[in-house]
């Protein structure tokens, strides 16, 4: 059959090698996939000008081939990035090329990986390129919760060292506004505002190699960014008091602070209000604060207090609040031995 | 209400068409995974208990000799045919474009010990001398070497935990140096994976990324949990070093791991994303209160909260089918239950969860009617999630279901077959 590579004279000097599944040599092939002839063609190209190592034009066409057909192939994104290389083609160009093929393959590993290997080029991108947030947002307009476009911009602001960046927080503020659930979002805030700058290694908290009692706290503070935070948690969780994320959000940034989770008792209790032996709530995650918070003071109201989720506002982890109910029980035990 | 049964035939019937048939076309995208397809088809079956009866010797022969087929030259093995370009064709120039692969490397290993093979022709010095070479100086590990022996693939947890588990499978628990061979870092992959926790104690991709508990979001590109990947990594290192103290988060009691632990059960949710509570949305609905901005934020925070209504406690009847999601306010998905749970046993903290829920969940919403299982309510079947279902079905207790090791995401008896392995007894 005539297939679309050996019926081109420009692939007439390549010999295709087909695809070896060892059949021959007694193999039982798993996994075995319904391939298209096409697929099957052009790969049997792919693999000829791998073995020659063939840094060219027509071999730079067959990736884009490959890639519309598998874009997890691993090999072939490494492949044509020599190839871009050794050409020296102009990489804004494969930007742009690659922003198509991102929108087109949302969820795909290894589009963000190659981007990545772009941008890593200081003599095409010796800044960031000016419409980059701009695709990054296109991006999340598609899906604002899209882990890889998350990824790639947070090694992005490592990268140009952005975490000032007004466009940053700008971008953040507006996902927030438009989903004020978007977990991702807080985090990236988080680590503009908290995260590791260029003179520490990359980390999760800041400080992530200290000891216990490091761990997670910033060496200097700035008390006002850290007040403006709170403040901000504040007016998002009094507009959607069940979402966990600004709780969350708030835990990380006293810790950072190295600030006692008691500075939030009584906006917590704002949320749970007692009358007469009755008890209203405005938000489980205030209740589960207030658990956190009396631990430290009071056993038997961090008790009641988880024994309200356990029984009542959040009985699917009725086996954690248990665990967190023994734990202390068996503290004030020891304590009092 | 009705029971509810794991429906033990269908699945059998399920792997094992994916066993015998092609599958269809559109797995195109998944063929540089095929090795993980052809773990999840083979591990599926024997979990099944069928393995042996449903195969003859000589079959289970061939698959073995598919694997080693894909095993590179100089160590490790690739994770699909496709980049093989035959033997007589390679050269040091050349190589680079068919890499032994990290992940596909401990999934080759596990599918030759699930299928009774001794791994006696798998090129164990040149695969333990290749492993320090795919570890960079941060610690973490790379996917593949490409040319120039750079370390290709973005430094992520996943190829973490199965360079440590490849390293876990052919050294043996004992750390003492197989004929000499440089081991990787451990302090280091050990730092590095512990970097990763985040503010709310989940661990992201890579160091500050979101708390996350998958990567395999659309298809199946490349399973991993990341908060099950660090787990993972760091239970290979610590169940190797028996000796030395666990890092804090594996030592109960610890910030980090009670954090860890609070994160991993917040993921359960009876929020499924079915069609009846969301259009499209890939998130839960939200209850956010719309207010109009003011000037005085103080105001309108104080107005705010005066004006809150108060939450009615759950029902029984919404909280029926209680699943796992991946991330904070996402949905249920089927493989997210085993990311969770696995690395709650992990942790030994698995009676945490709510079982019952969670097998309402996935025996009804996420079952499929033909075998296997679906990613969410009401998706055909596929081989991650049907895999990943019945495993986290198989760490409750499900009857018909063998045990399984939550590292090593195998049986208990393909385990003992591993420990039986001569580099494994010496130390024992």
């Amino acid at each position: 059959m005539e297939g679309k590579y050996s019926s081109d004279p420009e692939w007439a000097s390549i010999k295709p090698i087909p695809l070896n599944d060892g059949v021959e040599s007694g193999a039982e092939p798993l996994a075995t996939i319904a391939y298209a002839a096409e697929y099957l063609e052009a790969t049997s190209y792919l693999r000829a000008v791998m073995a020659a190592n063939e840094m060219s034009e027509r071999a730079l066409k067959l990736t884009e081939d490959i890639i519309s057909m598998n874009p997890a192939h691993y090999t072939v994104w490494i492949y044509r990035a020599k190839i871009l290389f050794a050409l020296q083609k102009d990489l804004k160009e494969e930007l742009e090329w690659l922003n198509g093929v991102s929108l087109k393959y949302l969820k795909n590993y290894q589009i963000w990986h190659h981007r990545q290997v772009l941008m890593s080029r200081k003599d095409f991108f010796p800044s960031p390129p000016p419409k980059e947030p701009d695709f990054l947002m296109e991006m999340f307009a598609q899906d604002c919760k899209n882990y890889h476009v998350w990824t790639y911009r947070h090694w992005y602001v490592r990268h140009f060292k952005l975490w000032d960046a007004p466009r940053e927080t700008q971008d953040v503020q507006a996902l927030l506004a438009s989903d004020v659930r978007n977990n991702s979002a807080w985090n990236h805030r988080f680590m503009l505002r908290f995260g590791p700058r260029d003179d520490e290694p990359d980390a999760g908290m800041p400080n992530s190699s200290g000891g216990a009692s490091e761990k997670g706290r910033l060496a200097v503070v700035d008390e006002d960014v850290v007040d403006a935070e709170l403040k901000f948690a504040q007016s998002k969780i009094v507009r959607a008091p069940e979402n966990r994320s600004p709780w969350s959000y708030a835990r990380g940034v006293l810790r950072a602070a190295g600030r006692p989770l008691s500075e939030w008792k009584e906006f917590a209790s704002k949320f749970v209000i007692e009358s007469q032996g009755n008890v209203e709530v405005k938000s489980s995650h205030a209740v589960e604060w207030l658990a956190d918070v009396f631990a430290e003071e009071n056993g038997q109201e961090a008790v009641r207090m988880l024994t309200l989720l356990k029984e009542k506002y959040d009985p699917i982890r009725s086996n954690y609040w248990d665990y967190r109910i023994r734990s202390i029980t068996a503290q004030e035990v020891s304590a009092s031995a | 209400m009705t029971t509810v049964t794991f429906n033990r035939e269908r699945h059998i019937k399920y792997f094992l068409r994916c066993l015998k048939t092609f599958l269809p076309s559109f797995y195109t995208s998944n063929d540089s995974n095929r090795m993980l397809l052809a773990f999840f088809t083979v591990a599926g079956l024997d979990l099944l208990g069928v393995l042996q009866s449903k195969t003859t010797p000589e079959e289970r022969q061939g698959y073995i000799e598919w694997i080693y087929h894909c095993q590179v030259p100089t160590g490790g093995f690739r994770a699909f045919t496709g980049t093989d370009f035959g033997a007589d064709n390679r050269t040091p120039e050349n190589e680079a474009w068919d890499p032994a692969n990290v992940p596909s490397t401990f999934f080759a290993l596990v599918v030759l010990i699930i299928l009774g093979d001794d791994l006696s022709r798998v090129k164990r010095t040149e695969c333990l001398q290749w492993l320090p070479l795919m570890q960079r100086d941060n610690g973490s590990f790379g996917e593949v070497l490409g040319p120039e022996g750079n370390i290709e693939g973005g430094g992520d947890l996943r190829f973490c935990c199965f360079a440590a588990g490849t390293r876990y499978i052919l050294r043996g628990k004992g750390e003492t140096d197989v004929d000499g061979t440089r081991d990787i870092n451990v302090e280091n992959l050990a730092a590095f994976v512990q970097a990763c926790q985040a503010y709310d104690g989940g661990m992201g991709e890579a160091p500050f990324c979101e708390a996350h508990c998958t990567a395999a979001v659309d298809s199946l590109y490349l399973a991993a949990g990341h908060t099950y990947c660090a787990m993972g990594a760091l239970s290979f290192l610590s169940r190797m070093s028996k000796n030395q103290r666990p890092p804090p988060v594996l030592l109960p009691g610890a910030k980090e791991f009670e954090s860890l632990i609070r994160w991993l059960v917040s993921r359960q949710t009876a929020e499924l994303g079915e069609a009846e509570e969301s259009d499209e949305e890939d998130s839960p609905e939200a209850d956010e209160i719309q207010k109009p901005p003011t000037a005085d934020e103080e105001f309108e925070l104080n107005a705010g909260l005066a004006g809150l209504p108060s939450i009615a406690p759950p029902t029984e009847d919404s909280l029926r089918y209680a699943g796992f999601n991946g991330r904070c306010n996402k949905y249920a998905d089927t493989c997210y239950s085993f990311w969770n749970m696995a690395t709650l046993a992990m942790m030994d903290r698995l009676p945490l969860i709510d079982a019952a829920r969670n097998r309402q969940y996935l025996l009804e919403k996420t079952q499929h009617i033909i075998g296997g299982f679906g990613k969410g309510v009401g998706e055909p079947p596929d081989l991650l999630h049907s895999y990943f279902g019945m495993v986290a079905l198989a760490f409750q207790g499900e009857e018909g279901l063998d045990g399984v090791d939550p590292a090593l995401c195998i049986s208990h008896r393909a385990v003992r077959h591993l420990e039986s392995l001569p580099w494994w007894g010496e130390r024992a």
